[in-house]
């Protein structure tokens, strides 16, 4: 039998059931797309695919042959290619392209001690070609753009003879024509028996290089068949399951004065540059999936990063240059790497919190311990961390604690604008809850929050009006209260913000029919 | 995400104790044996011109290994301060022997070269983002090179030829010796200073918003600066300073000898690294500090002038001193894990 097929594949991680016996199949010559929410094994079927996590229980079929990798040479010697998203962990940025190519079957082949290096330059090159580079083969890796690295790993992928091909998140980093080259060379190769496992969030150019869709939830097939007779909305509701209820919302006001604004913000990773504006007391969603350039955004807002462009705050307008100048205007980041951009580790939770309060605490440069120790005990209590103590040394706090120190450091500052970059990232719900509720008496306490998030159901709920940023660029200014969680993941995943919203109340009433 | 509160500290064992326990008073011990051993072997080492003596060669290497501390704080290094001290005892000489200077210029000169070489390094390492061991080694070798290209190789001393056929014009003068080899009190004058220096830089760095600040941007610099620290100007005043004690360390070297040697500070860097190093672990601190720095150079002190006393040469004291320095970064180095 000629294809590749996974069958009755699970996977289990301590308690958490991450497949539930998933089948899934690819021929040679088609592109397979594998789709699904964050977390819905996606990438645990595909390392599992790759040799490099052993299922629980499954049969990985491929050609006719049953096989069981233990490793992902293994998976590597039987014909599958993995093109993985963080490209530059695949290549060695200082050595040419040819040696890049060669690099695989140099370490694990034994060969001779010499190497052929016109032999290895002429293979290179031909491998080149066929997936339409017109790159010397000697150029260096690191000369080379991020699109024609990706070609590199798929020439390397095809030079150990892969047949199947795991494709994951391809364009997540691609410009448009970019992304036009990439698909004109899948279809090529395709048309030379290689099958393709396309990853991707990007639903749209789903649609438009898939044959066959395959999405995931939770661990279990929900969907399976032809890519081109299902409609957009409907894979976007297959993704995100039973349409979910909004908790409770009590609907917000904020001031009608424009408290911040930013104009020309270049994101330096993709080239764009980004306007945007946020009312006195209102909470502004980023939504954006991993990869859509939020965190470059809000790191240019604080001028962490060299960007252009200009900020106005309460009618003043500014130009950056660093974090100092930012924050002393009144703006502040809780950045996403808590540990590593937020706090001081093996320092008290006292000298985390105080650390803008410094000027205030001091006289002549001298630091009054007891004005501090009250000042750090009143922020502890307010923000309800645990243990209620500010000697605790910080290293020492749970995830959720670590992060209202974070917050709470700017709490007692002239800080006007919050910028929160995935605030809950790794903390526990209660935490969350709290953090919730201190982002919301921020708002209420008239200063403005703008609020970087992947998590769509989050921003929904703690937003009052929402960005969607897709590839750098922030496409829309919606009202929270007016989107639902199916049409934000379909509009963060490329989908027409134009159209009226009502062919997507229309399309879920259609799913309901189909269904019931 | 269901962690702890606060992760919880084996206390059942108490082997980790005893470990703990030894490694916030280890330098302590040390010191006591090194000083009870030596006590024991040596008829000479407990007299007071002994203690004087160990005091006053303590007061120099403590003055550099201050410096030395301020670049760790922030997560620097600065290796060029043996040849600024060096570089310091010559420029106060020759203040002095060829340029007749009184004891104003012979103080300011050395002060201003050490802060103009802190400068240069943090150029090098703060605005052109070299890697400070590299930069400050490469400073280390040109400032070297500049005071044995002034001087020619030689050292400047009391009536010394000049190649015109005279003599130098001037001379050490008692007010510029007095750093030295004056007493106050009965107490030598280069310790009193070193006492001083060594309390206003633990107040300043325990108890003042800017001493906070420079911990601050050692400790996560990225969080530092996200929290509004100017990382930049704190960097560059830590080699500022490191340059300014180095130098102030140069003066009371050249005091002391009375003459301007060449290279004089060059074994100082060792020593003064080695100093901080052990600082790091003195009652438990585990980060750079300037109390412990102090003890760091009493334990190098005593245990080189004792070495020396057992007639052990120079050249195999740096054997004990490089497995002190191993011995010290691998205590601060198990501590962090």
């Amino acid at each position: 039998m000629n294809g590749l097929s996974m069958r009755g594949m699970e996977k289990s991680f301590g308690a958490v059931r991450v497949l539930d016996g998933v089948d899934f199949d690819v021929r040679p010559g088609e592109v397979h797309a594998l789709l699904g929410m964050n977390g819905a094994g996606k990438s645990t079927l595909m390392n599992i695919l790759a040799g490099a996590v052993p299922p629980d229980a499954g049969t990985i079929t491929i050609d006719g042959t049953i096989y069981t990798f233990s490793s992902p040479l293994d998976a590597k010697r039987a014909g599958i290619g993995f093109v993985v998203q963080e490209i530059d962990t695949a290549l060695f940025p200082g050595l040419p392209i040819y040696e890049n190519v060669a690099a695989d079957e140099f370490v694990h082949v034994k060969q001779r001690p010499i190497r052929s290096l016109r032999h290895e330059k002429e293979r290179a090159a031909a491998l080149l070609r066929r997936v339409g580079l017109s790159l010397p083969p000697t150029k260096l890796v690191r000369d080379c753009s991020l699109h024609e690295k990706q070609l590199i790993v798929l020439a390397k992928v095809l030079s150990s003879n892969a047949r199947y091909i795991i494709l994951d998140e391809p364009t997540a980093a691609l410009s448009e024509a970019e992304t036009r080259r990439l698909f004109a060379i899948i279809t090529e190769l395709k048309q030379q028996g290689v099958g393709f496992i396309y990853i991707s969030h990007k639903l749209k150019e789903v649609q438009e290089i898939a044959d066959r869709l395959t999405i995931l939830r939770d661990g279990r097939v929900v969907y399976h068949g032809g890519a081109r007779s299902l409609p957009l909305e409907d894979i976007v509701l297959h993704m995100t399951g039973t349409k979910r209820t909004a908790a409770a919302k009590q609907t917000r006001t904020y001031r009608s004065d424009i408290a911040f604004a930013a104009r020309g913000m270049l994101i330096d990773k993709t080239g764009t540059t980004i306007d945007l504006y946020a009312h006195r007391g209102e909470i502004v969603g980023i939504a954006g999936l991993v990869g859509a350039g939020k965190t470059e955004l809000a790191e240019s807002l604080i001028a962490h990063r060299n960007t252009s462009g200009e900020w106005e705050m309460d009618g003043r307008r500014y130009v950056f240059s660093s974090p100092y100048e930012a924050i002393d205007a009144g703006l502040c980041l809780i950045p996403e790497e808590r540990r590593k951009q937020g706090l001081f580790l093996p320092e008290s939770v006292k000298t985390n919190l105080t650390v803008r309060l410094l000027s205030r605490l001091s006289r002549w440069q001298w630091i009054s311990r007891a004005k501090e120790a009250a000042e750090a005990d009143g922020l502890v209590r307010s923000l309800g961390v645990h243990p209620p103590s500010s000697t605790t040394v910080v290293r020492h706090l749970s995830g959720g604690n670590q992060q209202k120190v974070v917050i709470g450091k700017w709490l007692n500052t002239n800080a006007r604008v919050f910028l929160f970059d995935e605030p809950t990232k790794g903390i526990d719900v209660h935490a969350k809850q709290e953090v919730f509720s201190i982002i919301r008496s921020l708002a209420d306490e008239g200063k403005t929050v703008l609020y970087f998030s992947s998590e769509f159901q989050e921003l929904l709920d703690i937003c009052d009006t929402i960005y969607v940023m897709v590839d750098g660029r922030l496409l829309a200014r919606l009202p929270a209260a007016e989107l639902t969680y199916e049409q934000l993941v379909y509009y963060c995943s490329g989908g027409e913000i134009h159209e009226p919203a009502s062919r997507f109340h229309n399309a879920i009433e259609k799913h309901g029919a189909v269904h019931s | 995400m269901s962690q702890p509160a606060v992760s919880t500290t084996p206390s059942k064992n108490t082997a980790p104790s005893i470990l703990e326990w030894l490694y916030k008073h280890g330098t302590l011990l040390a010191i006591l044996a090194v000083i009870t051993y030596f006590g024991i072997t040596q008829d000479r080492f407990f007299t007071y011109e002994n203690f004087s003596d160990i005091l006053r060669s303590i007061s120099i290497v403590t003055l550099v290994a201050i410096g030395i501390t301020f670049s760790l704080i922030v997560d620097g290094f600065d290796l060029s301060v043996g040849s600024t001290v060096s570089l310091a005892t010559i420029a106060s000489a020759a203040a002095l022997v060829l340029y007749r200077q009184e004891i104003f210029i012979t103080l300011l000169v050395p002060l201003l070269l050490g802060i103009a070489v802190g400068l240069l390094n943090s150029l090098l390492i703060v605005k052109f983002k070299l890697p400070d061991l590299l930069a400050t080694l490469a400073t280390m070798y040109a400032i070297n090179g500049v005071q044995l290209t002034y001087t020619k190789g030689f050292s400047i001393y009391n009536d010394m030829p000049l190649p015109d056929g005279g003599t130098a014009p001037g001379k050490f003068i008692p007010s510029f010796l007095f750093i030295g080899q004056g007493e106050l009190f009965g107490i030598p004058f280069s310790v009193l200073l070193m006492l001083f220096v060594v309390m206003a830089a633990h107040l300043f760095l325990t108890y003042t918003k800017p001493g906070r600040l420079f911990y601050l941007t050692g400790e996560n610099r990225e969080a530092a600066r996200l929290s509004g620290i100017p990382v930049n100007r704190y960097r560059t005043y830590a080699y500022v300073i490191s340059g300014f004690f180095a130098a102030l360390g140069g003066i009371v070297l050249a005091s002391r000898i009375g003459t301007g040697q060449v290279s004089a500070g060059a074994s100082l860097l060792m020593d003064s690294v080695a100093a901080a190093y052990i600082g790091f672990s003195v009652f438990g601190a585990g980060k750079p500090n300037v109390i412990g720095t102090l003890f760091g150079s009493i334990l190098m002190g005593v245990l080189l002038n004792g070495l020396t006393m057992a007639n052990v040469p120079y050249y195999a004291q740096d054997i004990i001193k490089g497995v002190i320095l191993v011995g010290a970064l691998a205590l601060s180095h198990w501590q962090k894990k």
